[in-house]
């Protein structure tokens, strides 16, 4: 290889957004099975990527492993390692101190706790018995403010339980009794009769049946699916949306980031470019939330490196947790067959929208236009997480 | 002498009094720093929880001696079995000081002090587990396992942070991060670099901000020059790999302050890109020019070893002096036996050479294993200045030292081209029938000054012996400066 100095030294590091072009230009290649140039981006990605430089920088690390896991068809042994050593790694402490810090800088997650409780709380108005199924990532950030709302109710206040859907990998044992404990203590404070369980699902999401989750004839249900339903395998999630209509609940709110890995799955390139896209937005969004050395946000970012790795270097569903999202017009196509819309009334709108200004300028919410149903979070007028509600 | 002696440290020692007010341009060019401007003097020293840091170059050593002593020797080279104290000259054929298997340091144990607390013990255990991983991995890398070393390193991505406080865990983030790469090189089977000079070079200024190695090589290298230009009319001056010229401002103010007046002064400067050089050429000549000095720039984009002599030709009655500060960011000399000619063709009066005390040739392990040393010195002494969010510190970490460790954990090392490398050009000076000039006490004083602008007690440490001054960071030498001439008298 020639190492012979030019007069120009090429610095492509030195243009804008260059991560995502070589990585566009690496799809490209891959698609046109152009063998020298795949090895040409590749060797020029690797020597320009760093998880821990500017946006490019990470962008490209992240991307060059999936790809060169691709490559080298070791992306569901190197899904593997990685989840178990992420796992290995967490404690309840470290989960929690990423995602408060998260929802302290971003409100990519409390964007769609306000407005699901918005909804829950009206379609659950009146009931003296609540139950709610909770199968979320957010470790339950999402209920200290219902329980609030709840106990500040003019009426008295109902008894609440609250079920928790924890699959394997993503929420550990130990992890979950803190969350339990902790809850029911608030609750105590809060003056709620509670109630907490924890269901697990033995391995994908898709196979939680009705009988696991032990409903009284009684209750009120509202079922509360946040970054849940792109964890079921694609081709289960009508069944998954049966099932869920089967409990009768009063209302199920959605919230998903808005990005299609569904659609694309059998046409690499454009899956890879959706992926790149998305990612991009967000690894942008976490530069210009956190601080520079944060290792929350490091947290994160490996989180998004193992999705990345399980939607391009993975076949199947990976043996562990499915991560194909699609954007909310597709769910609602999807949740159409099951439910009707339920839209969010004022408070709920006006909740989301006191929450968003909380935060830096740049995020906004839109609510769906034409066909398509909920609500959108946008950063930089990008819409980004997209919340619904729906009704039997 | 002893006049002009006296005359050239008053000198150098007005070179770091606050009320001097330089120029700072938008193009980037440098500003010596008040003692008032250096980062985190409110700060420091930090003493994030409670350890690790300051013995992590200790714990390295004893971690790593085991595989050193398993490691052939560079070169049948004399090893360093001697206790590093000051003012010890070891052997007078001893060049370098090698890093391989030492005697374990009484306080080697990480926190000695303060075992008692139970999540010390888990952090000491998390830091030992992560380097015994990376350990096994550079094993696994030199007996060309690269599945076995691609698992380990997966793991080792996400059980170390850059930004914690840990100095151990930042190296073994960093290592990590060389040897995935490296992996990546051996399955797509190149090995030369791409080298983003801007961004190197605002992260090299940087570090001369945080910390005193820079400084430590320019000034002690100016002083040798001045003695060795003293009373010459007409320099000629060639930086090997001028960069900014952050060094030449100072020897300027000296040279243009002389009893009997400011030399004559030719400077060519070596480097990579021509605009850059340029750039740097207007600078150096804008100063020069403010201070009366009569002075020429001739700038060559070109590597010194691919360098044709006559493009550096010397000029009747010019005193030479030649500079090199060595690093491993990228090849800034090519062929070093080209270098070594061109040295000899110049014949300079002095030749001022910095060099690293850490091996840029020799086996994947043996690089490994010094390197590890060394970062971690550094690491060490980046972590008792400031705290371990600070912005600058991790620009020095992430955009300089890790691309050094890049470059020498890579296939064929640093120079990244299988180009032949010397191991210590002091070894090949002296070969070639140069002659050392002891660094003098002024030098020595050069490098205390630059010393005191850094409180002792942060544990920068210098050493002199051999003739060359060598600044470290508690018992880790790092740089070391040493002076050479062609001609066998003065």
């Amino acid at each position: 290889m020639s190492t012979s100095r030019q007069s120009e030294p090429d610095d492509p590091s030195a243009s804008e957004k260059w991560a995502a072009s070589l990585l566009q230009d690496c799809a490209k290649a891959i698609s046109e099975k152009d063998s020298t140039k795949i090895h040409h981006l590749l060797w020029m990605l690797n020597e320009l990527a760093s998880p821990y430089g500017d946006c490019d920088q990470k962008l490209a690390s992240y991307f060059l492993q999936a790809l060169f896991c691709k490559a080298t068809e070791s992306g569901e042994r190197c899904y593997k390692t990685l989840v178990s050593v992420a796992e290995k790694s967490h404690s309840f402490e470290s989960a929690r101190k990423v995602i408060l810090k998260f929802q302290e800088v971003s409100p990519w997650t409390t964007f769609g706790h306000v407005a699901s409780n918005g909804a829950i709380l009206e379609a659950l108005e009146g009931e003296a018995k609540l139950h709610i199924i909770d199968i979320s990532n957010t470790y339950c950030t999402q209920w200290p403010t219902l329980l609030e709302a709840l106990a500040t109710r003019s009426d008295e206040t109902p008894h609440l339980r609250l079920t928790v859907v924890a699959t394997v990998v993503s929420m550990g044992g130990s992890v979950m009794k803190e969350i339990g404990q902790r809850m029911e203590k608030f609750a105590r404070l809060m003056g709620v009769p509670f109630e907490f369980q924890v269901v697990r699902v033995a391995s994908q999401l898709g196979e939680l049946k009705e009988e696991d989750l032990g409903l009284r004839e009684d209750e009120a249900v509202a079922v509360n699916c946040i970054g849940a339903l792109r964890r079921v395998g694609v081709e289960e999630r009508g069944d998954f949306m049966r099932m869920l209509c089967n409990l009768r609940p009063k209302v199920v709110t959605v919230v998903e980031e808005e990005a299609d890995f569904t659609s694309t799955r059998s046409e690499y390139v454009k899956c890879f470019e959706e992926c790149l896209r998305f990612y991009g937005v967000f690894f942008e969004m976490l530069e210009e939330s956190f601080a520079p050395t944060s290792n929350e946000r490091l947290t994160l970012e490996r989180e998004c490196s193992r999705s990345i790795l399980s939607v391009l270097a993975c076949d199947g569903d990976g043996g562990g947790d499915c991560d194909r999202r699609e954007k909310g017009s597709q769910w609602c196509a999807r949740l159409m067959g099951a439910f009707s819309p339920m839209s969010f009334n004022d408070d709920a709108i006006d909740d989301v929208r006191a929450l968003l200004k909380r935060y830096r300028s740049g995020w906004s919410l839109l609510p769906a236009q034409g066909d398509d149903l909920g609500l959108y979070l946008t950063w930089k007028d990008e819409p980004v997480v997209w919340a619904s509600a729906w009704k039997p | 002498m002893m006049k002009g002696d006296f005359e050239v440290v008053n000198g150098a020692l007005n070179l770091v009094q606050p009320s001097e007010t330089w120029d700072y341009t938008p193009a980037g060019f440098p500003v010596p720093h008040h003692i008032s401007n250096l980062p985190s003097t409110t700060a420091r020293p930090v003493l994030d929880g409670h350890c690790t840091n300051t013995n992590l170059s200790d714990f390295m050593e004893q971690v790593a001696s085991p595989f050193s002593e398993a490691s052939p020797s560079t070169n049948g080279f004399p090893m360093d079995t001697s206790l590093p104290t000051d003012n010890i000259t070891t052997s007078p054929d001893e060049y370098r000081s090698r890093k391989a298997p030492r005697r374990v340091h009484e306080s080697a144990a990480c926190g000695g002090e303060s075992r008692s607390s139970k999540s010390l013990a888990e952090r000491d255990e998390h830091g030992l587990n992560m380097i015994t991983i990376l350990l096994e991995c550079a094993v696994a890398i030199s007996t060309e396992n690269l599945p076995q070393a691609n698992r380990m390193l997966l793991e080792l991505t996400q059980m170390a942070s850059p930004y914690s406080p840990s100095c151990a865990e930042r190296v073994v983030a960093y290592f990590t991060k060389a040897m995935t790469s490296r992996v990546m090189n051996s399955w797509l089977g190149f090995c030369s670099p791409l080298v983003p000079h801007r961004s190197i070079l605002s992260a090299f200024q940087a570090y001369n901000n945080i910390s005193p190695f820079i400084k430590f090589a320019h000034f002690t290298a100016n002083q040798a020059i001045l003695e060795a230009l003293h009373q010459k009319e007409r320099v000629h001056i060639i930086d090997l790999d001028i960069m900014q010229g952050l060094q030449w401002p100072a020897l300027f103010h000296i040279l243009a302050t002389r009893a009997d007046g400011p030399p004559h002064v030719r400077m060519t400067g070596l480097g990579t890109s021509m605009a850059m050089l340029e750039e740097t050429g207007r600078q150096l000549s804008n100063f020069a020019r403010r201070l009366g000095m009569s002075f020429e720039f001739h700038p060559i984009a070109e590597r010194a070893g691919d360098v044709d002599p006559s493009m550096v030709p010397s000029q009747r009655g010019e005193a030479v002096a030649v500079h090199w500060l060595q690093h491993t960011l990228y090849d800034a000399t090519g062929p070093d036996r080209n270098t070594m000619r061109l040295l000899e063709l110049l014949a300079p009066r002095v030749i001022t050479l910095v060099e690293q005390e850490m091996a840029h040739t020799g086996s994947f392990l043996d690089r490994f294993v010094e390197s590890l040393h060394y970062y971690s010195a550094i690491f060490d002494s980046l972590g008792m200045s400031l705290p371990f969010d600070n912005p600058s510190r991790h620009r020095v970490e992430h955009g300089l030292l890790s691309r050094e460790i890049n470059n020498i954990l890579a296939i064929g090392g640093p120079a990244r081209s299988g180009e032949e490398k010397f191991v210590s050009w002091r070894m090949e000076l002296a070969c070639r029938g140069f002659v050392q000039m002891p660094m003098s006490g002024n030098s020595m004083a050069q490098a205390q000054l630059i010393l005191n602008m850094f409180p002792p007690s942060l544990g920068y440490t210098i050493f002199q012996g051999d003739g060359t001054l060598r600044l470290g960071w508690k018992d880790t030498r790092l740089y070391t400066a040493s002076a050479w001439t062609a001609r066998p008298t003065r």
